[in-house]
């Protein structure tokens, strides 16, 4: 027991030369009970501690988890921009047009980000409208001209006198008539 | 807040709210109930769409009704004049659409006028009732039967049918 003060005491002494090594603060030293380490107190709640064998789970919670980060990834923004756009700019209200006043295409719409888009991605309905005759108009006269083509080919072929079916021969002045001109030569 | 709606088309039935005749001490339940529902939901909500409005007063937008203009109809157009008939075309489907808000909005004003009255809804709606016979019975007439895939030709065959039938039936 005075050897057990005497250490204490040393120790005291080596903590204070050199405080900072682990196990050298007071709370090490100036303990006078001694920590047993045999009989500790397990608290358990109630119930028995069951050791459960189940396989694992970590491909699940890691496949949930990159999903709902991905998820997240571009949810987030989208959801912060459509709330701030409908508290900040909110929808339109329906109005007479004004005497004299063409409104562009896109104010006909009552959401400002259906408003954005075909502003900014979409062509105007008129320019579509457009399209689409012109379209038409060309697949109209391709038509046209391949009924009047085939109309074309039967009057040639039936006349005869059309320069479709007609077959370059050689010229009747290049046959020498010579060995023909006398007989019985 | 929204503009409200046409009290023309949908008026409101007389309030029946009796007289406040009190005879006894006690409390009445329905009005601390309806207190508290004010307190606790309908004045946070309108606290709340007022506060919105003030924000979104900054910056109104509005929007306006297309007019299309008139072009002719399919009985116009030169016959291989396939720009004309995408012309007629497309308006014949707006044309359809508008008849088809015209048939749901007949059967809008019935439905309010059946909840309005009740169980005398019959002798008292005569008015939406014949309205709404009289609407879907020419609906059905003109773009009836004619499927998913109508357009401004097949509704013409379809007239042309009708007139030839009616003209058998006359003569």
């Amino acid at each position: 027991m005075a050897g057990m003060s005497v250490l204490r005491s040393v120790a005291a002494f080596a903590a204070r030369l050199s405080p900072l090594k682990s196990g050298n603060n007071a709370a090490n030293l100036l303990t006078r009970a001694i920590p047993r380490t045999d009989k500790v107190s397990v608290r358990w709640g109630h119930g028995k501690r069951l050791f459960v064998i189940k396989p694992s789970d970590y491909y699940d919670r890691r496949f949930l988890r990159l999903l709902q980060f991905y998820i997240l990834l571009t949810g987030v923004p989208v959801a912060i921009i459509v709330t701030g756009v409908n508290i900040f700019i909110g929808e339109a209200e329906l109005a007479e047009i004004p005497e004299g006043y063409e409104p562009e295409h896109w104010e006909y719409y009552k959401h400002p980000i259906t408003r954005w888009i075909t502003r900014n991605i979409y062509d105007s309905p008129v320019k579509d409208y457009e399209k689409m005759m012109a379209a038409v108009q060309i697949e109209k006269e391709k038509a046209d001209m391949r009924l009047t083509q085939l109309e074309v080919r039967r009057q040639m072929r039936q006349q005869g006198d059309g320069p479709w079916f007609q077959v370059p021969t050689l010229n009747k002045e290049l046959i020498d008539n010579s060995p023909k001109s006398s007989p019985d030569h | 807040m929204p503009a409200d709606y046409d009290k023309g088309a949908y008026p409101e039935p007389p309030r029946q709210t009796p007289v406040v005749d009190k005879q006894t001490a006690l409390p009445n339940p329905a009005l601390i109930l309806s207190k508290l529902f004010y307190y606790s939901v309908d004045l946070p909500v309108t606290t709340f769409r007022d506060a919105v409005d003030s924000i979104r007063a900054k910056n109104k937008i509005v929007y306006y009704h297309q007019k299309f203009r008139r072009v002719p109809d399919l009985t116009e157009c030169k016959e291989g004049d396939y720009p004309c008939y995408y012309e007629a075309e497309m308006q014949w489907r707006r044309d359809y659409k508008v008849d088809q808000e015209i048939v749901k909005v007949i059967q809008e004003r019935l439905r309010a006028c059946q909840q309005r009255e009740g169980h005398s809804y019959q002798q008292n709606c005569a008015k939406e009732i014949q309205q709404f016979n009289e609407v879907t019975k020419n609906f059905q007439s003109r773009y009836g039967d004619l499927g998913a895939y109508a357009s401004a030709r097949k509704c013409l065959m379809k007239q042309k049918e009708r007139m030839m039938a009616a003209q058998a039936q006359n003569a």
